[in-house]
């Protein structure tokens, strides 16, 4: 399903990510977890070549790509096999939240306009925003426009939606509604990679939890044994912060 | 006091007349003007080997030279060395040389448009499988263009002025149409007037044309 072998990413002198493999099953939901700067939001945006790896090789779905000899065509292709779903959102300002879902569909996948509104019209309901079909990002809360940015990555119908941080901009209140669209769509067997701080969530929703830090995984596996079991130090140092909060405080 | 206000309504009429060339010489060069200065851009924007090069050469040349000598050297000047430019009419020769010094200016308004569009929106479209065409086209370009409207109406306004520069190359538009009754009639301030006040009117009824577009544009963008 998604395939990574040897991924390399070097920013000018900052070796970002060195030499990630990771295998991601159809159907499965897997959380990437980590400390700042771990690389985890980059190995994500290299899954559809929004960071350019310098060096590894890329699969997912029918399309294989290697960072070091690839085409404009093959990006493009890799791209179509996925959907992302961003920190800050990114709708498209000018469209509409029905228009942005359906945007994709009558430019990409040459859908008729009516069969297109029937598709992001059913998907708005599922995130439990029909009402908003025809109101613009700028009207809306980030927690809705977050949630109108997952329905857009679902219209594509991709083999696989990465979520970049999808709850880290914004305020508290709102971070639950958006989750409980995501576990929704977990529980329907979509494949999803999340790179998330949300812990509990991690653990109730990932099928498997891998654990970056300075731009390598240093653990992965069921969210149990990452949780309960860690058995790398790394991992134990990072996941006591989360632990005991009041500890902190006091 | 030696003022005919009468004359000075009298002369609109005929002035009026020379309004067509005026409004064909301002929209036919910004048409051209708008297209070049998409095109330099793009080029600039995206940093496009060699052609970035010469796109800052000329938006340089153009927007450092007096408009009056850039007109000059397009019809008494090129035919020297182009002989087929000698059959360039005079109203073809402004017209080219308002459209070259106009997309320098819109090349740089263009620019800062397309950066003021949050970066986000091209990487939402890739994430969406659209390729960099058809997110130009559907999300950055109409973003961009409602950047863009204030200072490209000043543009506009400005290129609506400067066509009388091409009473200079002796087409009879609408200021050498004024210069000549001038002469004839000796009455300067009002028929100068009357010429001031045509422009001007031009300039109020693009404006609001501009504030109804700005109007349209911003809605997406309204809470």
């Amino acid at each position: 399903m998604i395939k990574v072998t040897n991924l390399h990413k070097t920013f000018n002198d900052l070796v970002v990510l060195q030499g990630i493999d990771i295998e991601v099953k159809r159907g499965e939901v897997v959380a990437i977890i980590g400390p700042s700067g771990s690389g985890k939001s980059t190995l994500l945006r290299c899954l559809n070549f929004l960071e350019i790896p310098d060096q590894g090789v890329i699969e997912i779905g029918e399309v294989t790509i290697d960072a070091k000899q690839y085409t404009q065509k093959e990006v493009h292709q890799l791209r179509q096999q996925t959907a992302m779903v961003f920190q800050n959102y990114n709708l498209f300002k000018n469209k509409t939240a029905l228009q942005n879902i359906t945007e994709s569909l009558l430019i990409t996948k040459k859908m008729k306009q009516g069969e297109a509104n029937q598709t992001g019209e059913a998907l708005l309901e599922q995130v439990g925003l029909s009402e908003k079909a025809g109101s613009y990002p700028i009207t809306l809360s980030g927690g809705q426009q977050q949630r109108v940015a997952i329905a857009r990555a679902l219209a594509v119908s991709p083999h696989a939606i990465l979520l970049d941080e999808p709850t880290s901009a914004l305020d508290p209140e709102l971070v639950a509604e958006v989750l409980q669209v995501i576990k929704a769509i977990a529980e329907k067997k979509t494949t999803m990679v999340i790179v998330t701080h949300e812990m509990a969530f991690a653990r109730q929703v990932a099928d498997k939890v891998i654990f970056m830090a300075d731009g390598k995984i240093v653990e992965q596996g069921a969210p149990a044994d990452i949780f309960d079991r860690p058995s790398n130090e790394r991992t134990k140092r990072f996941l006591q912060q989360f632990s005991a909060p009041e500890s902190v405080i006091s | 006091m030696n003022f005919d206000g009468l004359y000075m309504l009298e002369v609109l009429p005929t002035l009026l007349k020379y309004l067509p060339l005026t409004l064909l010489m301002a929209f036919v060069s910004m048409f051209f003007a708008i297209i070049m200065g998409l095109f330099l851009a793009l080029i600039t924007k995206n940093q496009v080997p060699v052609l970035h090069q010469l796109a800052k050469v000329y938006i340089s040349f153009f927007r450092a030279t007096p408009t009056l000598v850039q007109l000059f050297i397009i019809y008494y000047g090129l035919p020297q060395v182009i002989p087929s430019f000698s059959v360039l009419n005079a109203l073809t020769a402004a017209i080219i040389g308002l459209s070259f010094k106009n997309s320098a200016y819109l090349a740089e308004i263009f620019r800062a448009a397309l950066h003021s569009v949050d970066h986000g929106q091209l990487e939402a479209c890739l994430a969406v499988g659209m390729t960099k065409s058809q997110a130009y086209r559907r999300i950055i370009l109409p973003q961009a263009t409602r950047n863009a409207i204030p200072a490209t109406g000043n543009t506009f306004i400005g290129l609506i002025k400067e066509t009388s520069l091409a009473f200079t190359l002796g087409v009879a538009e609408l200021f050498a149409q004024g210069k000549m009754m001038a002469s004839s009639s000796l009455k300067y301030l009002e028929t100068y007037l009357a010429v001031a006040i045509v422009y001007w009117g031009i300039t109020i009824l693009y404006s609001l044309v501009q504030e109804w577009m700005e109007n349209k544009l911003s809605k997406p963008y309204r809470n």
